[in-house]
């Protein structure tokens, strides 16, 4: 009775740290959604070697870049160090649309099944719903999370790409990295996607000029190393024997890739810093001044025959259980938000919000701590009062 | 049980010290009901904080019994209030956020009183005092003086040798304040020391002693 009649006397104590802690786990989730846009990618580039054919295609070789002819990807693997090697085709979804200077653009991806992913760290494509790719089929696909997402796809649906009607048999997790938008379908579908995309190929395909067959149509490989090779090495390997390729080496692509994104990590630094001095200094205030509001009744305690150990260790309680309620409806109030405004941008496929455990945990944690700083600051400032003077300041 | 010797207080005025107490010497025995009475603003209030131990004088010293309080630590002097002296203020200060009974079990709280005899003693006291049907209710639903006997009922807790009131009938009607004179006359009779603080010397009938605070210096009437 005494600790809710306490904390009915706190209630808009506890509103103000809820509306602090709101805005500064909302501002972090923003915050952590960018992170891990940036994480993944670069985990993604880390765990293969990326390989393209030489040429101006845009997208800098690997997104519709020049072809990678079967022979070539023979001779990748014929490198030392070298261990698996997966033909891709990437294409952006609409191009009539140029996405390529965005980070979020819709791709479709052809895999050569028949091969193993190389890339160390995504050997699988975590799978939501439905299921992965097997070698051997057709007309098939799987989606992103975001792409499904903004079309209303889901396992068993259907989707028409150049004119071709592929079933939806699987939908990613959400990554919240570039995959949240890929098509990915068996690399002889995209072969055909390419064909039909680009009138150039079609035009030197029906010319005879150039002696290519179906599996000369790769605009890229994921390039594995064995263990214990160093994977820039085996990329320079690559570069050194292997003519008419772009290769990009793991370290390279992954610091071009934190150069690219260089702006967002910094607006990450900047929202995160501006969520913890918002948020902390509104909790502080609020928390000390709730303590200060209360002077008259550590007058009347004092006099009651409290001590200041006793006081401090009240006060600290009081001060844990309002941060702890004020903590924990401010992160269900920044979900209640997050969450509706994700669900209102999931119909574009976006995902502005993303409340890692260690954001939620972080945020309670940091409000508990200055919570009772700023309830220990005041605290130490009220005690020290006689308890006449405490009696004589306060008011009710 | 309680004596004051040479107490001295003085206020930090805008341009110059305020002397307040000027050498207050003061015993009250056991069983003894003394008042002080003396003009607002002539330091009743002050001499009473400091006879509790609520601030400290600049010089002097106060004897509860034979130990010399004022030469107590911080948390020593705490202890000491909480099972030695009963507080009855004009206001009342009663916490706005806890009930009437939760009010009065305050001050068994800190001096580590058992619950359930607090409790029951409590109940007892506020039904003494006719306020038990209202120990559910908060400060803002009673009238002052229910407030007051509430607040009475808290002094009364721990069952201290020494009640100092402040004023206590000063917000209350007739009827109020003569219950409550009346209490601190019985307390004085059952064996306890009471010090009563008013701005009318014969407010209290019955007194042992009167005190008149005039100019920091006490002079018995």
């Amino acid at each position: 009775m005494v600790v809710l009649a306490t904390l009915r006397g706190y209630l808009f104590t506890i509103v103000g740290i809820a509306v602090g802690v709101a805005g500064l786990v909302a501002l972090g989730a923003m915050s952590e959604r960018i992170v891990r846009f940036i994480e993944g990618g670069d985990r993604f580039v880390l765990g293969q070697i990326s390989v393209a054919g030489r040429g101006m295609g845009m997208g800098a070789g690997f997104t519709a870049g020049g072809l990678l002819p079967s022979k070539t990807l023979r001779a990748v693997a014929d490198v030392p160090g070298v261990e698996g090697v997966q033909a891709q085709v990437m294409l952006p979804l609409n191009p009539t649309t140029s996405q390529f200077m965005t980070l979020t653009q819709e791709l479709v991806l052809g895999m050569d099944l028949s091969v193993p992913s190389p890339n160390r760290y995504y050997r699988t494509l975590p799978i939501q719903r439905g299921r992965f790719l097997r070698e051997g089929d057709r007309r098939v696909a799987v989606v992103g999370a975001s792409f499904a997402a903004s079309r209303g796809l889901d396992a068993g649906g259907s989707l028409e790409l150049e004119g071709q009607s592929y079933e939806v048999v699987g939908v990613l997790e959400r990554m919240l990295t570039a995959p949240d938008r890929f098509v990915i379908v068996p690399i002889a579908d995209a072969r055909e996607q390419w064909v039909a995309k680009d009138a150039m190929l079609r035009t030197l395909l029906a010319s005879g000029a150039a002696a290519l067959t179906a599996a000369d149509l790769n605009t890229g490989a994921a390039v594995g190393w064995r263990a214990g090779e160093d994977p820039d090495a085996v990329a320079l390997r690559i570069r050194e024997r292997v003519a008419g390729v772009n290769v990009q080496l793991p370290s390279e692509v992954s610091g071009q890739l934190r150069s690219s994104t260089a702006f967002f990590a910094t607006l990450t630094v900047g929202i995160a810093a501006l969520g913890l001095v918002i948020g902390g200094l509104s909790l502080a205030n609020t928390i000390a001044a709730a303590v200060f509001e209360r002077i008259r009744d550590f007058g009347v305690k004092r006099a009651l025959g409290a001590t200041d150990l006793q006081l401090g260790r009240e006060v600290l309680g009081e001060a844990l259980g309002v941060t702890l309620s004020g903590g924990l409806g401010g992160i269900a109030l920044a979900l209640a938000l997050g969450l509706g405004i994700d669900a209102w941008a999931a119909r574009t496929g976006q995902q502005l919000f993303f409340f890692s455990p260690r954001l939620l945990a972080g945020s309670l944690a940091f409000s508990i701590l200055l919570g009772t700083s700023a309830a220990s600051y005041a605290t130490f400032r009220v005690v020290r009062l006689s308890p006449a003077d405490a009696i004589r300041r306060g008011g009710w | 049980m309680l004596r004051a010797e040479g107490l001295v207080k003085t206020y930090r005025g805008p341009s110059a010290p305020i002397p307040v107490l000027n050498g207050i010497d003061l015993s009250v025995g056991v069983g003894e009901l003394a008042v002080i009475a003396g003009a607002s603003g002539s330091g009743k209030s002050t001499l009473l904080n400091v006879l509790g131990l609520l601030e400290d004088a600049e010089g002097g010293d106060i004897w509860y019994g034979d130990v010399r309080v004022t030469a107590l630590s911080r948390s020593a002097k705490s202890q000491y209030r909480g099972r030695s002296v009963g507080f009855v203020f004009q206001s009342f200060l009663l916490l706005p956020s806890l009930t009437a009974l939760d009010n009065v079990l305050l001050a068994g709280k800190y001096v580590g009183a058992p619950k359930p005899e607090s409790r029951r003693r409590a109940q007892t006291l506020l039904e003494q005092f006719g306020v038990l049907e209202r120990r559910a209710h908060y400060p803002r639903e009673l009238s002052g003086g229910e407030q007051q006997r509430v607040a009475f009922c808290r002094a009364m807790l721990n069952d201290p040798p020494l009640l100092l009131a402040d004023e206590p009938t000063g917000n209350l009607d007739d009827d109020n304040a003569t219950l409550i004179l009346q209490a601190l006359r019985a307390r004085a009779q059952a064996g306890g020391a009471v010090v009563v603080v008013t701005h009318r010397a014969d407010a209290v009938a019955g007194a042992h002693a009167v005190y008149i605070l005039e100019h920091g210096r006490l002079r018995r009437r």
